[in-house]
Parts: C-alpha cells; structure tokens; sequence
C-alpha cells in the first residue's frame, strides 16, 4: 500500500505546484505584470521539456489503460486479475525500483542498484544513435541510416578488437583504435547518403535505407559460418570448433568500469555512459556555440537564406550526415566494446532496433542534444520497467512489449505537444467530436501553416 | 444611432507581455472602404487577425450589425460572413482555380464534388465584378495579380460581406494595383464593406472612404478621406512631417564597378531566357535603377549577378575580377551586398531570433568569432546599434524570433544588415517594398548616403515614383532585354511607361 500513498502524494503536490502557476499567472496577466514562471514559460527549451513531459505521461497513462484492457477481456487459462493490473502500473510507473514482494505478495520498492546499472547501460547506445539522428534533423535531414551505420561499425568495432594481438598492443590502445575504428566506418555509410543527397539530390532516406541493407548483407557475409573471411576472428588455428558469437574480452578488451560497479552493484554499467554523455555535451556545444553549428541550423531551416549568406549547404549536407553516422558508429562501438556483450552473427540478417530507436529518442528530446541523454535513459528505463513488469506479473513477454512501444510511439508526440503549447495549433474538442462533412476554412489556414513550415525543413 | 456593419471595441491584445494592439477601437460603415494606416509594427495585421479569428483578443467585443459576436476562428469568421485576402496568399499551388475557390466549401452530392453548379457560380460572379479569372488554370502557371483575384473571388464564393485585404498591392505591379483599386469600388457599390491596409497613401485618397490611423498599438484617430490630403495623414501616422522628394546632390561617377556582358540566365520557362543578352555598367557614385513591369527578367537578372542562379553565357566583372562562376562566398567577401527580392525566401532564417538574422553573413568575422566560437555577447552588442540605428521594431528586441516580427521590420531587418556590412557594391531589389512612408524615407536616405561614400548601387524597382526619384541612371528592361537608357531628369513617366510596355526602345542594334 505504500507505493499508492507515495503515488497520491506526488499527484497532490504537482496538482497544488501547478495550480499556483496558473492562478499566480492569471492574477499577473490582470495586473499587467509578468512573473518569474511567465518568463521562462516564454522560453523554448522551457516549453521543450514540457511538451517532452506531456507526452510521456500521456505514453505512460495509455499503456496503464491497456493493462487494465488485458484484464477484462476474457481469454482461456488467463492468470490476470484486477490486481494484476494494479501491479502492473506501480510497476510501468516505477518498476525501475521494484526490489520483489513482501511476505504478503505485495510488491515492495527500494534502491535497486542492478536495475538502475542495467538502465544506464542500455541507454549508453540509445544516447548515441539518438544523437545521430537529431544531429541530422538539425540540418533538415532525415537519418533513418543509423541501424545500418551501427551495423558496419559492430564489425569494424569487432575484427578490431579481436584481431590485434593485445600481446603486443596494450588492450587500451586497442580499444580506442577499434572505439575509432567504428566511428569511421559509420561515418563512411552516414557520408554516402549526404554526397548522394548534396551532389545528386537524390532523397537521403531511399539511400539510407539501401545503405542499411547492403550492411545487413555484407556484415552477415563477413562472419558466415562458412564463407566469412572473419569467421574464425576467436580461433585463428580453426581448430576449436566455437559457437560463432563474438565478444571482445575474447582478446582482453573491455570498457572500463572506473568504479561505476561499485555505485552500481552487480550490474553492466561501464564507463560507456560517461562517453555518451560527454559526446553529447560536445555535440550541443558544436551546434550552439560555434560558427559552424550556426551554419549547420542555418541549412537545416532555410537552405535558401543560408546559400544566400554564402554557406555551402552541399558541405553541411555532407558533413552533418558523416557526423550523424559517426555517432551512430559511436553507439555500436561502446556497445561492443562493453566487454559483457556479444555479437551472433546468425541474428544480424536483420537491422538492429537500436538504430531505429534513434528516432523516437531524438523526437523526444525535441532534437536537443543534452536532451536526447534523458530521453535515451528515459527509454531503457520503460525497458527495465518493461522486464519487471513481465518477471512480477503474469502478462507475458508481448503484452509488454507492446506497452513499452505504444509509451514510446507517444512519447514521439512531443513536437506535436509543443506547437499546442507555442499556439500553432488550436485544439478544439468541439470540432474533433463533431463529424463535419465539409472541411473547414480552419483546416486550410492549418494546412497551409504546416506547408509553410514543411518548405522551411527543406 | 448609426448602424455599423463592424465594430471592434476597445480591443487589446498582448504578445508575451508586449501590446500590440492596446485599446484600439474601429467602426466599419455598411457598404464604404476604410482604410488602416500605421507604420510596420503599428499593429495593423494582429487588428484584422483578431477580426478573422486568428488570434483571440484580451479583451474588448466585436459587434456586427449591432450585436456582440465571438469569433474563435477562420470558421466562425466564415459563419459571420467575414473573408480576408492575407499578405501572403494560401494557394494550393497544383490545384486549379475553380479547386482553390471551392477548396473547404464545396456542394457534393453522395460524396462526390458537384463543380458544375460551383463553375457557373464562379464565372458569373468573375463577370459580375470583372475579375477576368479562368476557373481551369493551375495556379502555378498564373500571375501574382490573378491570384489574388482569386482570393477575393473565395471570398466572394462563400458570400462574405465583409471583406478585409492586408497590404494586397505590396506585391502588385502598377497597372494591377490600378484594376485591383477598380474592382475594390466595385465591391463597395454593391454593398460590400471593405478594410483596406496600405502603406500607400495615394491608395487610400483614390479608393478609401475613411482612414483609421494607427502608432505603435495605439488608436489615434479616425478621419474622412474627403476632409484630409497626403500630408496631414502621413504626419498622423508617423508623428512628424515626412518629405516624399528625396534630396540629394548631383551624382559624380567614379571607375566601374561592375560590368555586365552579355549576360544570359535561362531562368525556368523553357525555351526562352529570362535574361537575354544583357550588357551595362554601374560605376561608383551612381544609382542605376533597372526598372520595367514584373516578370520581365528583373528577378533573374539579380540572382544571376548575386551567385543565386547560373549564368548560361556572358560574363560579370566586379571590381576588375571576373566573378561570373564565383561562389556567393567569394561575392560577399568581395563586398556585395544583397537586399532579396523574396525576404522570407533568401533574406531570413525565420526560426532564427533577431540578432542571429543580422549576422548572417558576418557571423564568420573576427569580431564574432574566436577559434570559432560564437561571441554571443557581441553580436548582441552590434544586434542592439543595428537595432537602434534602423529603428527596427519587435517586442523582444534582438532575441525575438525573426517569424513574428511585423512584415516591413524584417525587411528593415534585411536592409540594416546589407548597408551594414559597407559593401563596394548594393544590389537592392524591391528594397522599400512593405514600408511604411517614413521608413522609405529613411531607406531612401540610407541609399543616397552609400553612393555619396562612392558605392556602387544598383536598383530594381517596379514603382515608378522610387525610380524617378532615387536613380541617376535607368534602364528598362523588357522580356528579358533592355530596351532602353533614360536619364531620370530628361524623361517622364509616360515615356517611362511605354519603355516598360516595349513600345519604345533605344538600343537597338547595340548587342
Ligand atoms: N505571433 C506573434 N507573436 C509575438 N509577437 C507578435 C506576433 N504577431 C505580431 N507580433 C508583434 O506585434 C506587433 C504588431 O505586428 P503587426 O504584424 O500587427 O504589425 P503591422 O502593423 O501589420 O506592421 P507591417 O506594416 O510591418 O506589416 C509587432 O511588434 C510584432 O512583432
Ligand atoms: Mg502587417
């Protein structure tokens, strides 16, 4: 019954914190003064990190509903219960912290260290690729290439680290050659898109999509059990008949942990994370402190005005593609590099979710790049909830899923939240219920707003 | 008590703070046009948005024939029967005109468009108040001046009575403003109520019955057409007497500096250049003005020199370097300086704020940048002198997003920047389109001032009276040609006239 108090209690406080807002506000608007809330309500990042909040509460209250859903409808041999559906949303709320059940069965929280290690760990290549793809979207363009730069870089990030001898190269070295290694290779598949797209003109995301395919194909060919040149990366002599799963302390490489086990214990967490936060600070300093992230926004929202100032936007495609992939590359190298993952080559016909997950972490975030650190941890943790959810609960391994992927599809809602809260878009209850034969003069002024903006990203 | 087909009552409304419309109160009379006047950033577009519903007022009523009405959208706007031709137009470019017209109101029957009736209608209401639209062309292949025909035309189709224009003759070229001004009584006389917003006061003393002026959000009076004349108007709304005949000194050419050779940019019609051969010079100390009717090449003409837009053939020498394949960079670093004929196109990131917007083309200088990194202090520093210097207006001051500024501040916006970065070489293309009288007469002023520091300026203009009186040299330039060289003080508007008009010309032969 605690978690419910703890639950009430946090409702109670944030409804009292935003009810003064709107009252102190309204009083301010009357008097003709403006308060301190107003005026950094006026700021973008304010309204940035709101609209980013709405939507996961209203992720986060959708996938609550479906759990109550699963309850009532009726299938043979079902184990749910209403409490089931009680459980589950303390857990989709805060299962992060859910250290099992009391002797009654009920479910008890606390500091969970494995749980939260897991979740910072799961973030560390979710930063990245989230990065890759904001970084692009910046520029005004559209990276869905990030599974496959991930792709290519996992096996240059490999055959690096398992194939220099680390009895003659220190294991440190190797795992910053194999760290730069992958970089360059996504970068590689990021920039192919970007010259297509600058020189040609040709749509960034067909090649994008074409470029993931041809890395699906060709890193499968690289490790085939029978044809890969790479197949016997663990076992030079081919004598050893191996599993063909690829795993870098193999050859001694690994992430170091820098003492984040200890905080942690008993989880995967490395260093790793500190890698991606801090590339993500680099990133955010780049596009807003310099002259060339300048000229990168100025492309990204009016390539006309910016080749009119004289900036090369065929370089800002170019380049902000070969960063995108970069980081991308980033993601799989930390990822691989951990030392406790491993790489079967049989599963990578298809493209790896991480790469796609991009986008919604990057949506989220409102393409901001300190931003895209919290959406990435925002997202494993649904994972993490996600896992306790189908341990401490009977709903099976798919209703999960699904859960987590509806808060996420919604969670992506958070650019549509802030063009409500800038006023772009009036929502009225009135016309969404009432069907309307005819289309209004509103919907036009509405589309043409959304044509006007449309022709500003390109 | 008069019965007033509008009214709008003690209206305020806010932006962060910041009013932009504060008190202001407007009577729209059944069946006359009323004029509203005001510098850029008076207030004038939110006024009519909070009539049309696109923003919602603070506070104050609005009242049609006497009775209070709320309008919470386009929609009840519609509902009220009140139509708005907007500055930009909102055209569904690949939909044909009778689409347009009918687009949101169209008659189906089991669910299909019934253009018919809706053809017969448009066409009879195009006869009735000489629109001269052709319901089946697409609207990219039509004319600036038919476009907005047709918004009017959709505000026709949905009986609208009353009808508000926001600056329609910014972007109308004399010969149309001059039909538009026709149809517009025409309008009236059938009992339509029109507002009508124009920073061109010989507009409003042909068409308007009576003129609302007003200053910096605030109402300062409303006044008969009849009873007032140019100059008590323009000091009502600027505060200050303000002289129409720029004044300046006999111009004194100095070297060239830029020549033009034969130049040839294809343009987008097939088949045919949009500039053709052109050759000319403009020397220092001098404004050569290239005048003629839109759409005669002007446009390319300057995206050609500008870097914009290939050259096909020909060549461009500026200061003494060929630069006609040079990139844009190397122009502006050269010292060209640009003032775009699209300012929402080229001029401006509009999801940039203010200060950011004038830096564009020197965010890369020493005094910007140290190791690359953006010096945000000084550009706000030089943001705020620009700011000050060109009295361009938005509530924010510099970090306000250049998007909600008023139409003619960022065009003054633009202009600061161009003059600003002391360019060997102005290209100023339709620079006062948009402002208000006093800020052309500052403008125009700003202009006279470069040349007299021995800069080359060369103007495109398609007002005859900014030609006439700013240029010390003319061409005229016809499908794509130039067709003539006059000298401002020998000739006049009529011959002008029939240069654009390619009746006349005087360099024939000469290629
Ligand atoms: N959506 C908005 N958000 C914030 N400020 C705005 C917005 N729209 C207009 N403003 C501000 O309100 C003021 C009045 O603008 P408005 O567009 O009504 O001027 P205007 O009289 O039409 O000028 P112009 O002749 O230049 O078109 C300006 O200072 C403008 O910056
Ligand atoms: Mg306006």
């Amino acid at each position: 019954m605690a978690g419910w108090l703890w639950f009430l209690l946090q409702l109670v406080i944030i409804a009292g914190f935003v009810t003064y807002l709107i009252i102190s506000a309204k009083k301010a608007k009357q008097e003709n003064r403006t308060t301190w809330f107003m005026k950094t309500w006026e700021k973008d990042s304010v309204k940035s990190i709101a609209s980013s909040l709405m939507s996961i509460i209203l992720g986060l209250l959708i996938g609550c509903l479906i759990l109550f859903i699963m309850v009532l409808i009726p299938t043979q041999g079902s184990k749910l219960s209403m409490k089931s559906a009680i459980d589950g949303i303390q857990l989709i709320f805060s299962g992060i912290f859910n250290t099992g059940r009391n002797a009654n069965g009920s479910l008890i929280f606390g500091f969970n260290s494995v749980n939260i290690g897991d979740m910072l760990f799961r973030a560390t290549p979710l930063i990245l690729t989230g990065l890759s793809v904001a970084v692009a979207f910046k520029t005004g363009l559209f990276n869905i290439g990030a599974p496959g730069q991930y792709l290519a870089s996992t096996s240059v990030t490999l055959i690096l680290a398992l194939s220099i001898p680390t009895s003659v190269v220190h294991p440190i070295f190797v795992w910053i050659i194999a760290f730069f290694g992958g970089i360059l290779v996504g970068a590689l598949w990021g920039v192919v898109p970007g010259i297509f797209k600058a020189l040609l003109n040709v749509n960034e995301v067909i090649t994008c999509i074409m470029m993931n395919w041809i890395s699906a194909n060709l890193v499968t060919m690289l490790f085939d059990k029978q044809i890969g040149p790479f197949k016997n990366l663990l076992d030079p002599s081919g004598t050893k008949n191996l599993a063909y799963v690829f795993k870098t302390t193999h050859n001694g490489v690994a992430t170091p942990k820098l003492g984040l086990d200890l905080i942690f214990e008993g989880s995967q967490v490395n260093f790793g994370i500190i890698i991606a936060i801090v590339i993500a600070i680099l990133i955010h300093i780049i596009l807003n402190k310099t002259t060339f992230g300048y000229q990168l926004k100025a492309c990204g929202s009016n390539k006309n005005a910016a080749k009119y100032a004289g900036i090369n936007d065929k370089v800002c495609t170019i380049v902000s593609m070969a960063i995108a992939g970069g980081l991308a590359g980033a993601a799989a190298s930390l990822y691989y590099l951990a030392g406790n993952t491993e790489f079967a080559w049989e599963t990578y016909q298809s493209l790896p979710a991480v790469g796609f997950n991009g986008i919604p972490v990057a949506l989220l975030a409102c393409n901001h790049p300190v931003g895209t650190v919290f959406s990435a941890i925002f997202i494993s943790l649904l994972d993490v909830n996600g896992m306790q959810l189908k341990y401490m609960t009977p709903y099976n391994e798919y209703i999960t899923s699904i859960i987590t992927a509806i808060i996420v599809y919604f969670s992506a809602f958070s650019l549509l939240f802030k063009q409500i809260l800038n006023g772009k878009i009036k929502i009225n209850l009135k016309n969404i219920f009432k069907r309307n034969s005819e289309k209004t003069v509103e919907t036009i002024e509405k589309e043409t707003a959304t044509e006007d903006k449309k022709e500003v990203i390109e | 008590m008069e019965n007033y087909a509008i009214e709008m009552l003690n209206i305020t409304k806010t932006f962060g703070g910041k009013p932009a419309n504060d008190n202001i109160s407007l009577q729209l009379r059944k069946g006359e046009i009323h004029a509203l006047l005001g510098e850029n950033g008076a207030g004038k577009s939110t006024l009519m948005s909070i009539l049309f519903g696109l923003y919602q007022a603070d506070s104050g009523i609005i009242k049609k024939d006497g009775e209070v009405i709320e309008i919470k959208g386009p929609k009840d706007a519609n509902k009220y029967r009140i139509g708005m031709v907007h500055q930009h137009f909102k055209l569904v470019e690949v939909f044909t005109v009778l689409e347009n017209i009918i687009l949101g109101s169209e008659t189906t029957k089991f669910g299909f468009i019934q253009k018919k009736e809706s053809r017969e209608k448009i066409i009879k209401l195009s006869e009735e108040y000489g629109l001269n639209v052709d319901p089946d062309k697409l609207i990219e292949n039509t004319t600036v001046g038919m476009q907005q025909r047709v918004e009017i035309l959709k505000m026709l189709y949905r009986d609208n009575d009353i009808l508000i224009f926001d600056e329609p003759t910014a972007v109308l070229t004399p010969q149309e403003i001059e039909e538009l001004l026709k149809i517009m009584k025409r309008l009236a006389e059938s009992g339509k109520s029109i507002l009508f917003i124009t920073h061109k006061i010989n507009e409003i003393l042909a068409v308007a019955d009576r003129c609302t002026v007003l200053r910096k959000g605030q109402y300062v009076g409303t006044v008969n057409v009849s009873e007032t004349n140019k100059v008590e108007l323009t000091e009502m709304m600027v505060g200050r007497k303000v002289e129409f005949v720029v004044q300046k000194e006999e111009c004194k050419p100095g070297d060239t500096v830029l020549e033009v050779n034969k130049l040839v940019v294809s343009g987008s019609k097939k088949n045919k250049n949009a500039v053709n051969n052109v050759s000319f010079k403009v020397r220092r100390g001098e404004i050569v003005c290239i005048a003629g009717i839109d759409g005669n090449g002007q446009s390319e003409l300057a995206y050609g020199i500008t870097g914009l837009e290939k050259i096909k053939s020909g060549s461009i020498v500026f200061n003494g370097e060929e630069i006609t394949h040079s990139s844009v960079n190397r122009r502006n670093k050269m010292g060209l300086a640009h003032i775009p004929e699209d300012r929402h196109k080229f001029g401006l990131v509009l999801d940039f704020t203010l200060e950011n917007n004038l830096v564009l083309k020197k965010y890369n200088e020493e005094q910007f940048q140290k190791f690359r990194f953006i010096k945000k202090d000084e550009i706000r520093k030089y943001a705020e002198e620009l700011i000050e210097k060109f009295d361009i207006r938005s509530p924010q001051g510099p970090t306000n997003s250049a998007r909600t500024m008023s139409g003619g501040n960022q065009q003054k916006a633009i202009i600061a920047r161009e003059i600003d970065v002391n360019p060997e070489l102005l290209i100023a293309v339709q620079p006062t389109r948009g402002l208000d009288v006093g800020a052309i007469e500052f403008i125009h002023k700003q202009i006279v001032a470069q040349r007299d520091l021995g800069k080359a300026v060369l103007l495109f203009s398609l007002e005859l009276d900014e030609v006439m009186n700013l240029s010390d040299r003319i061409l005229v330039m016809y499908e794509g040609e130039i067709v003539g060289e006059l000298d401002p003080k020998q000739t006049t508007v009529n011959e002008l006239g029939l240069y654009m008009a390619g009746t006349k010309n005087n360099v024939k032969g000469d290629n």
